[in-house]
């Protein structure tokens, strides 16, 4: 067997995946048979940064110790479950017992226990050494409606109505889930479809059976969900991107709930009018021009790598230099590789998490903008205008990318810094601009070849100034050495320090 | 400095019955305790982390080392069952230590091992002890065993130290080494004072260098500023460096403090005496207007130096009746334990969890809490002002007369802040209680 390294993990396990998707019923508590760190992390810690939440509310561990590594955690479970009694936390409430990595180390299977306690609770063995997230997301969704959701629910019985259709994937720590919900409830409402059930994110256990109403499922993400909705036996689809993705969405989800072909029509005209005129005019503009000069890298959930792809790429003819998805296939490439490829030559705009982030500042990469777009990584996305999916994520992602375009002139026009006495301290030491002279200076041919190779490091847009910077501090090492011309050491020394 | 508006005057209390902590300890209140370990070892430079973990824990921990600690890509071998049961755990680590040392500019790799790696039984005779020249340093910080995140940034630290510290040099006469994160401004501030008194500050742990490790050994005192780098202290005081517990944290304090640190570096009393005196005048020129008084505070965090903040508060006017924190009490906790009991404070809570702070909560009417997250939402939630005690006390100096003044006048502009924290939570309490609209 050989070893596998990770740098940077981009997953998480399914004790984090199936607590995001259980955490988000309000009629469930969880008590996970955990070491106190397994509680922090996914319950205080990281849900603060990925989904603004200052605590989950209804998780509760058994705080593993040293002597329950040893004797098994039977007695803490019991313990937590008896207090959570007695200070009424489960009063309504269903109980649910998840395991983890270190609890299922030490082979702590409490299924029967759990039934003994309460014969509502239920165990989940989340099976956290082998499953990532994305598993463990979709195992909690079968999980809840095979639990709380099909054994109330008449076998055979036919939709509640045509229209009814429900959202299956928006949960805790699923990335700008809050805007790419709204517009997606905006659109199907938009061609006469009514939302039924948002699940799990507005779901609870009471309501499981309620998925069972809807003629058609929205599935959200790619890279989870899918199961559940061919579980529940109804057409589905999944969410769309980009302005053409869109509209073969709109088109085929009408179908699907019988809507007037007319309807769904006149929607997209007056999308056309509306959401999507900002897409119009920038296009028309001189900003999509430079849309065809750029690359960009993708990494993020499969959803938002497909649909990226899809827009930029095919629907805008944006170069996309490489993508990687989550969950990873093995065509590409993982972190260790994707750092390599950022360190080398970063693309000019790089989609991803902190990792992506880290890497480019690793490489100095002052040239590239980076576009949060996938978890791990501390940023605040709650609001609802910050789509990346339907028409309005068209719209807003391609308003981000001309505005970043935008900071990236700005950042590099020439500034003469300005420190007022007393101001306060500056964070970096801003050095005087290089000298320019009056007079040209001769290069030799080396020297400008590998002034030429350096630039083709640069993102495009980045170049002109770029090679001013460059060509700027050559030519004043070369004066300074009482150099006549520019040599291919000078170069070299420019460029050693420029990305020191 | 504005009024304050409406205080409650001591704080309504029961005096007929002592507080208890709660019966149920259901949810611990520290950060994750292998992450106090991370945060010490991923920002010493040249330092390239390799993790031994499951990949639950590995995100989590990752996730906020990438955010609290540095921006450091960190390694770590894949722990499956597959791996943790067929032995290969030994493997694994070997595997994610030589991906370490293959970084460019690595100088040192400490080797984090967490629960199910303690669990699996990873042993260190088996791990080389350097690879390529470059030293390996392993620190077993499993949850289940260490308790609080204070706690494992002492056994973090005192493993580096260990490996570190220069056995072979001379101690400098005079010269205190600092142990405790604290504001950057403080150590500056503090060797300003040390050199009045004929010492000065050697340097500061955890720092940023090997060459910070490597020094402290030369120190002739070590002051433990927080009170849970017991282990840190211990390795020290093998090599024969004094020990000073405590930190120069109000008037009282202050002076205490730079008596025994004036004993320990063995100073000139009289010349000790006198800055003790001058420091202890600036901090009671400050307290006489008692900026403070009338307000009843709750302090609970979970850094390990709670009481320090407390005491500060106490000196200023404040009413503090009750001080919880995440670490364990030792012989370092003792005198500010004291000291806050002998200062009206009712309760301290060691290894609290948020039901022993919810008790607090209904016992006493507090103006302020300074808390977890976890508790200062819950403040929020009932519209008393309140700030999460990582970000209000790691912004600003703290020590002696000029980090009083800071940190009281800090403190004093929060409790002015009532009005828009009771509106708050006017405004958003009859939101729809869920559901679809």
């Amino acid at each position: 067997m050989t070893i596998q390294l990770i740098r940077d993990i981009s997953d998480s396990s399914s004790y984090w995946g199936a607590s995001w998707v259980f955490g988000c019923f309000p009629d469930l508590h969880i008590v996970c048979d955990a070491p106190i760190g397994c509680y922090n992390l996914l319950g205080m810690a990281v849900t603060d940064y990925t989904d603004a939440l200052p605590h989950m509310a209804n998780l509760t561990p058994t705080s593993i110790r040293e002597q329950d590594v040893i004797n098994g955690t039977a007695q803490a479970l019991v313990r937590t479950i008896d207090d959570l009694r007695s200070i009424g936390s489960l009063a309504g409430k269903r109980l649910l017992v998840i395991s983890t990595a270190e609890s299922e180390m030490i082979s702590a299977d409490h299924g029967s226990l759990v039934a003994q306690l309460d014969p509502e609770a239920r165990f989940f063995w989340s099976q956290s050494l082998e499953q990532d997230e994305w598993t463990g997301r979709d195992r909690a969704l079968l999980f809840a409606w095979e639990a709380y959701g099909q054994p109330f629910v008449t076998p055979g019985a036919p939709p509640r109505a045509a229209n009814l259709v429900n959202i299956i994937g928006p949960s805790l720590g699923c990335f700008n889930a809050p805007a790419d919900l709204h517009e997606l409830r905006r659109l199907i409402t938009g061609i006469g479809g009514e939302v039924n059930l948002v699940y799990p994110y507005e779901g609870s256990v009471a309501s499981t059976p309620r998925l069972a109403d809807a003629a058609v499922n929205v599935v959200m993400y790619r890279e989870f969900g899918a199961p559940l909705a061919e579980a529940l036996g109804r057409p589905y689809c999944f969410a769309p991107f980009g302005v053409f993705g869109t509209t073969a969405f709109l088109q085929e989800l009408g179908r699907l709930i019988g809507a007037d072909p007319a309807r769904v029509a006149a929607f997209i005209a007056h999308e056309k009018r509306t959401t999507l005129q900002p897409v119009w005019d920038l296009w028309r503009g001189p900003q999509s021009d430079w849309f065809a000069t750029v690359d960009c890298a993708i990494v993020a959930g499969r959803s938002y790598v497909v649909g990226l792809s899809q827009f930029l790429g095919e629907e805008l003819g944006m170069k996309i230099a490489w993508s990687s998805g989550r969950p990873r296939r093995d065509d590409e490439p993982d972190n260790i590789e994707i750092r390599r490829r950022i360190h080398t030559k970063a693309p000019a705009f790089v989609f991803g998490s902190i990792n992506e982030k880290i890497y480019l500042a690793e490489a100095n990469a002052r040239a590239t903008h980076y576009i949060p777009a996938t978890f791990p990584g501390p940023v605040v996305r709650r609001t609802t205008g910050t789509p990346f999916m339907g028409y309005a994520g068209a719209a807003n992602v391609m308003q981000e990318l001309v505005n970043r375009f935008y900071e990236m002139v700005f950042n590099f026009l020439p500034v003469e810094p300005i420190k007022a006495p007393g101001g306060p301290p500056q964070h970096v030491a801003a050095g005087p601009p290089a000298q320019s002279s009056a007079e040209t200076m001769a290069w030799t041919q080396a020297a400008t070849e590998r002034l030429n190779a350096a630039l083709e490091q640069v993102p495009f847009l980045a170049r002109i100034s770029a090679s001013r910077a460059l060509r700027l501090a050559a030519e004043q090492a070369a004066r300074a050495r009482g150099a006549r011309e520019v040599t291919v050491e000078l170069v070299e020394a420019a460029i050693a320090h420029d990305s020191s | 400095m504005a009024e304050i508006i409406p205080l409650t005057p001591g704080g309504a209390s029961d005096p007929s019955e002592p507080f208890k902590e709660s019966a149920c300890k259901l949810h611990p209140q520290t950060m994750c305790p292998a992450f106090g370990a991370l945060r010490v070892l991923a920002r010493l430079e040249g330092a390239q982390p390799a993790m031994i973990t499951d990949t639950g824990c590995l995100y989590g921990l990752t996730f906020v080392t990438h955010f609290y600690a540095a921006r450091k890509s960190i390694v770590a071998p894949a722990l499956g069952t597959a791996e943790l049961s067929s032995g290969k755990v030994q493997e694994a680590a070997t595997a994610a230590i030589a991906e370490a040392a293959s970084e460019p500019n690595v100088s040192v790799i400490p080797v984090i091992s967490l629960c199910v790696a303690e669990t699996a039984g990873l042993a260190e005779e088996l791990l080389p002890s350097s690879i390529d020249g470059k030293p390996v340093v392993l620190v077993r910080v499993p949850a289940y065993a260490i308790h609080s995140h204070p706690e494992a940034k002492d056994i973090a630290l005192a493993a580096v130290l260990r490996r570190f510290v220069d056995r072979e040099r001379a101690h400098e006469p005079g010269a205190l080494v600092l142990v405790g994160e604290v504001f950057p401004a403080d150590p500056l501030i503090i060797d300003g004072v040390l050199r009045k008194m004929g010492g000065r500050v050697l340097t500061t742990l955890p720092g940023r260098h090997v060459d910070e490790l490597r020094l402290a050994g030369c120190g002739a005192a070590v002051a433990a500023l927080h009170p849970f780098y017991r282990e840190t202290v211990g390795v020290l005081r093998e090599r024969g460096v004094g020990v000073v517990a405590g930190a120069p944290i109000g008037a009282d304090g202050s002076a205490a403090w730079l008596r025994a640190v004036g004993t320990a570096l063995e100073l000139d009393e009289a010349v000790v005496e006198q800055v003790a005196a001058e420091e202890e005048a600036a901090a009671r020129g400050f307290l006489a207007s008692q900026p403070l008084k009338g307000a009843t505070i709750m302090v609970s965090g979970y850094e390990g130096n709670e009481m320090l903040y407390a005491r500060l508060l106490v000196e200023g006017g404040a009413h503090v009746p009750y001080v919880s924190t995440s670490i364990g009490q030792s012989m370092l906790t003792a005198a500010d334990e004291a000291w806050l009991k002998a200062h009206g404070t009712e309760a301290v809570v060691y290894r609290k969890a948020i039901e022993d702070d919810k008790a607090a909560m209904a016992r006493w009417r507090f103006d302020l809490v300074i808390g977890t997250t976890t508790l200062a939402a819950y403040a929020k939630e009932l519209g008393i002002p309140s700030v999460y005690y990582t970000n209000i006390l790691s912004v600003r100096p703290l020590f002696l007369a000029g980090g009083m003044i800071a940190s009281l006048s800090f403190v004093r502009e929060l409790m002015n802040r009532r009005p828009l924290y009771e509106r708050m939570v006017a405004f958003f309490a009859d939101a729809d209680p869920g559901g679809t609209p």
